[in-house]
């Protein structure tokens, strides 16, 4: 048992780098289910099955065809003729024999019709090259069961994704700049109390170069505070002076010369951001103030029983602030020293963390649920992860295609440069209304391709009337499209491929932040856009 | 067997099954560029790599699997694509890019280049060669959830030496030797000691104090003459680490003491070192016997991932230094070892001495994932990045061809364009 848990560590050492072992755990406790085992599909499977996700299902009702063969590395001649996702399943389970693969030999629209509550079971649901119909209709059941719904499509050079998810809740976001949190402006008592042990001027030498720049620009403060009415400096001329003050305590040799002092270069270069008042960014509040928080039942997931616990303590013990994050940046000073000053905010996050816990107990004892339902660890990495919590919340299909609350000014600005990928957006809606109306898609084979530049017309202008867009989607876009056939290419499959399953992980870990909600790429022009629609 | 793309014209289809490509590189990017090369229509491709397969390379490296570590990836990745398109011409090499039997001759022989390399000392050496013999590159990396690609075109774009890169950072010796302030320095130092028992000596790899060290002398004449001193102590400094480690047996209780003891001590008589920084505590291997495990690590964290007490530190030495030793002696007479981060042996022996020396000169120790990290210059890696770089590769490589059938077509014949459909 623990030489396979060795195994695994071995073999998923470089990803465990990124998103941590409860990532991976997270991946190894999903399933998720893939509608349509094409190309893009199983691109997609690929690089999920890789990392080690818990288990996938295929749902196709297709046989493979030579067509499928030529662009899938999934299938080979002798699955012609065979159910294309028990063909596929076969080769996708050969690349992880830890993760387990199923498939249903049935077709989406069959399904939803028979069994709908088939898909409750899912963490995510994968919609490959499907129908606007089935995806409406399969949009619609998952939106009501609250599984997270992502359409991917390949078409010729254009790529489309949509995310589709009610509520998706972000503990670690993983920002790409965030600041420390050291309470300079408002040091709690412990913190105060460990400040005032130090005396800068009667240290010697070696004890002076070794004080953490926390401590130093915490000094500075103080002496800063008393000829300036207990204000903080607040622009750059108070930081240049600010600075001149802690500048000007580097001892000096016997020669008048500034000893190299190296923590005080550091507390120097961080008055910039040191000196930030604490306080929660509009993000979190506005988590705060949601009803999710406000009411809470035995329903209430466990996200919003700990944002509720936070927000408590917030009102509470936390006078306006978060609980203490707990951790310092790496800083010249010696060990002793910088030990134990980590130490402090190390116990108060602690500390914080605990009363956190004692309003998330009293709330889950008020709606009969045991204490055990939250683990410690998770409330301690939530209080930790407190500043950069997110939601993300997708509008609805429904929402996206109703004429009443459909983005028309989105879409009408962005078509002010008439070559913005919403054009491929727009014709990919049109190609979809070619469908609806002749049952197969245009040009698909050689003859069809000049007839249907004029029939594809048609569909984009009924489009744009039924929505009362006045915009000029060019006569190009619609050759383009008419070209494209349908056809699949490989390699854009890949590249989609390597981006749904990017952010498939982000929903299933709940680390980093999915797109909202539709993802455009161009691969003639090699760019991508996101739109909320 | 293999369809061609619709949107494709027809010449550049034709090209794309005609021509002959080299991806230098069969690793995380290799194996999806492979994939997507077969089955965009590329028939006649080369693959070159010198590395062999590991069990760390199967969460991204797909056409390898558990069976197949140890064996040469190119060999390997040329099996597993033959197995999905037999048809495919395909040639592999385990071998180094570098070597100069790949000469502007092999280089001229491709219509394109593609790299899917992790260092820059084969890129930088790729670049030159598709100048010389005037080819198109299209280079690549990934790391993490970051990557990119780009056109290397002689006299239309810029190369890959153009613009200056940052180099990789080295450390001067006597910090490395007498004076490490950072875990880095004492990472790089264990490496380094592990070479010196262990494995091929260097002499830009000493471990041992450094008397010529310029800030230990209070004057500039002193430096002289330690250094003169040094080179004519004959024996104690004069015999190689090795020869005196083998001369004890390799026992590890002696080489605790002599690194973790009395080298110390000696850099304490240079006390001119520690007028300013915190002077280093020698260990004593009696004293860390006493030491019990640790209460704290006694959880459910991955083991790699816990800190140990320095007593845990100075058992994991004892306990490495056996290893290692019987691995050498396992290998014969005048047998080197080669420090591997995946060689569990190896790199337990850095972890332990590593983090003694992190702990004598008053370090937070690290635990063994974060020094596998440091150690063995590890760069996160993921299939989804890999999957999207390669997808943009072969995209980019469709446009070079074409272009080049453009420029043919603008001197000769007249546009000519038909979709060809797949059937």
């Amino acid at each position: 048992m623990s030489e396979q848990k060795t195994n695994k560590e071995q073999r998923y050492d470089r990803q465990l780098r990124l998103w941590g072992d409860h990532g991976q755990e997270a991946l190894e406790n999903a399933h998720t289910c893939l509608l349509n085992a094409s190309a893009t599909g199983t691109e997609i499977l690929k690089n999920l099955i890789l990392p080690g996700i818990g288990a996938f299902t295929i749902v196709d009702g297709h046989k493979v065809t030579g067509e499928d063969v030529g662009n899938n590395f999934f299938l080979s001649c002798e699955s012609i003729g065979k159910n294309r996702a028990q063909a596929a399943t076969e080769f996708l389970q050969e690349l992880n024999s830890d993760v387990s693969g199923n498939f249903v030999e049935e077709s989406p629209d069959k399904l939803l019709d028979n069994d709908p509550e088939f898909f409750h079971r899912f963490s995510l649901v994968i919609g490959v090259q499907l129908p606007e119909s089935t995806c409406q209709r399969l949009g619609a059941v998952l939106w009501s069961a609250g599984v997270p719904f992502l359409v991917c499509r390949t078409y010729g050079l254009v790529g489309y994704m949509r995310l589709v998810v009610k509520e998706h809740t972000v503990v670690e976001s993983h920002p790409d700049n965030a600041l420390e949190d050291l309470r300079l402006d408002q040091p709690f008592t412990e913190l105060r109390n460990h400040i005032s042990s130090y005396h800068l001027d009667s240290m010697d030498k070696k004890d002076h170069s070794h004080t953490p720049w926390i401590i130093v620009i915490a000094k500075y403060l103080e002496k800063w505070y008393n000829e300036h009415n207990c204000q903080l400096p607040k622009n750059y001329k108070e930081k240049e002076v600010f600075r001149q003050l802690i500048r000007d305590g580097i001892r000096k040799n016997e020669n008048g010369a500034p000893e190299e002092e190296e923590n005080f270069d550091e507390a120097i270069k961080n008055v910039n951001t040191a000196l930030n008042p604490t306080k929660i960014s509009s993000a979190v509040d506005d988590i705060f103030n949601c009803v999710q928080c406000e009411n809470i039942t035995s329903q209430t997931s466990a996200f919003w029983m700990m944002a509720r616990g936070v927000r408590d303590f917030v009102q509470n013990e936390g006078n306006g602030s978060l609980p203490v994050r707990g951790t310092i940046p790496d800083m010249i000073a010696d060990s002793d020293k910088f030990i134990n000053l980590q130490n402090v905010y190390r116990e108060k996050a602690l500390q914080d963390a605990a009363v956190v816990s004692k309003h998330i107990q009293s709330h889950l004892q008020a709606v009969g649920k045991p204490s055990e339902s939250i683990s410690e660890q998770d409330i301690k990495l939530f209080c930790k992860s407190a500043a950069f919590l997110r939601v993300v919340r997708c509008r609805s299909l429904a929402e996206e295609y109703s004429t009443d609350t459909f983005q028309k000014d989105t879409i009408t600005s962005c078509m002010d440069s008439p070559d913005s990928e919403m054009v491929l957006y727009l014709m990919l809606r049109s190609v979809d209304r070619f469908y609806q109306q002749h049952s197969r898609y245009p040009g698909v084979y050689n003859y069809q391709v000049e007839e249907d530049i004029s029939k594809l017309k048609l569909c984009v202008n009924s489009l744009l009337q039924e929505h009362g867009l006045s915009v000029n989607v060019k006569d190009d876009y619609v050759h383009e499209f008419c070209r494209y056939g349908t056809a699949e290419p490989h390699t854009v499959a890949s590249f989609l491929g390597g981006a749904a399953a990017q952010e498939a992980i982000k929903l299933i870990t709940h680390q980093f932040v999915p797109f909202n909600n539709t993802f455009i790429y161009n691969a003639m022009s090699q760019t991508s856009a996101t739109f909320q629609l | 067997m293999v369809q061609l793309v619709g949107p494709l014209s027809k010449e550049l289809a034709d090209s794309v099954s005609s021509c002959k490509i080299l991806v230098v590189g069969a690793g995380g990017i290799g194996c999806e560029l492979l994939k997507n090369l077969v089955l965009t229509g590329f028939k006649n491709i080369e693959v070159i790599d010198l590395d062999t397969i590991d069990v760390s390379n199967l969460n991204r490296q797909f056409l390898f699997q558990k069976k197949h570590v140890g064996k040469s990836k190119a060999q390997v990745a040329k099996e597993s694509v033959l197995r999905f398109c037999p048809s495919a011409n395909i040639t592999a090499y385990h071998d180094s890019i570098m070597n100069p039997d790949y000469n502007v001759e092999f280089f001229r022989s491709f219509q394109l280049v593609m790299n899917a390399l992790d260092n820059r000392a084969a890129r930088n050496h790729v670049n030159r060669m598709c100048l010389a013999a005037d080819i198109p590159l299209i280079e690549s990396g990934t790391a993490g959830y970051l990557g990119q690609v780009t056109v290397i075109k002689k006299g239309v774009t810029e190369c890959y030496e153009c613009q200056p890169k940052p180099t990789q950072k080295t450390f001067p010796g006597c910090t490395i030797r007498n004076t490490p302030s950072e875990p880095i320095h004492c990472i790089v130092w264990a490496k380094y000691l592990f070479n010196q028992l262990f494995g091929e000596e260097d002499a830009d790899q000493e471990v041992s104090p450094d008397t010529a060290d310029p800030e230990a002398a209070w004057n500039p004449e002193d430096t002289a003459a330690r250094a003169t001193a040094s080179d004519q102590d004959g024996d104690i400094k004069r015999v190689s680490t090795k020869d005196w480690a083998r001369s004890t047996g390799y026992d590890p209780v002696k080489l605790f003491n002599k690194l973790f003891k009395d080298d110390i001590m000696y850099l304490l008589t240079m006390d001119k070192l520690w007028k300013k920084r915190k002077a280093p505590v020698p260990l004593d291997w009696a004293e860390m016997l006493q030491l019990g495990e640790d209460p704290r690590t006694r959880n459910s964290r991955l083991k790699d991932q816990q800190v140990l007490n320095v007593g845990g530190y100075s058992r994991l030495f004892q306990h490495s230094v056996e290893t290692l030793r019987s691995q050498l002696a396992d290998k014969g007479d005048g047998a080197e070892l080669v420090w591997d981060k995946d060689d569990p042996p190896a790199m337990d022996f850095v972890t332990a001495a590593a983090n003694l020396r992190m702990h004598i000169f008053s370090m937070n120790m690290k635990s063994r994932f974060d020094v596998k990290s440091m150690a063995g210059n590890i760069i996160p890696a993921i299939a989804t990045t890999n999957a999207v770089i390669a997808g943009l590769i072969v995209l980019e490589a469709l446009k070079v061809l074409n272009s080049d059938i453009q420029q043919c077509r603008t001197v000769r014949e007249k546009h000519i364009k038909a979709p060809v459909k797949s059937h």
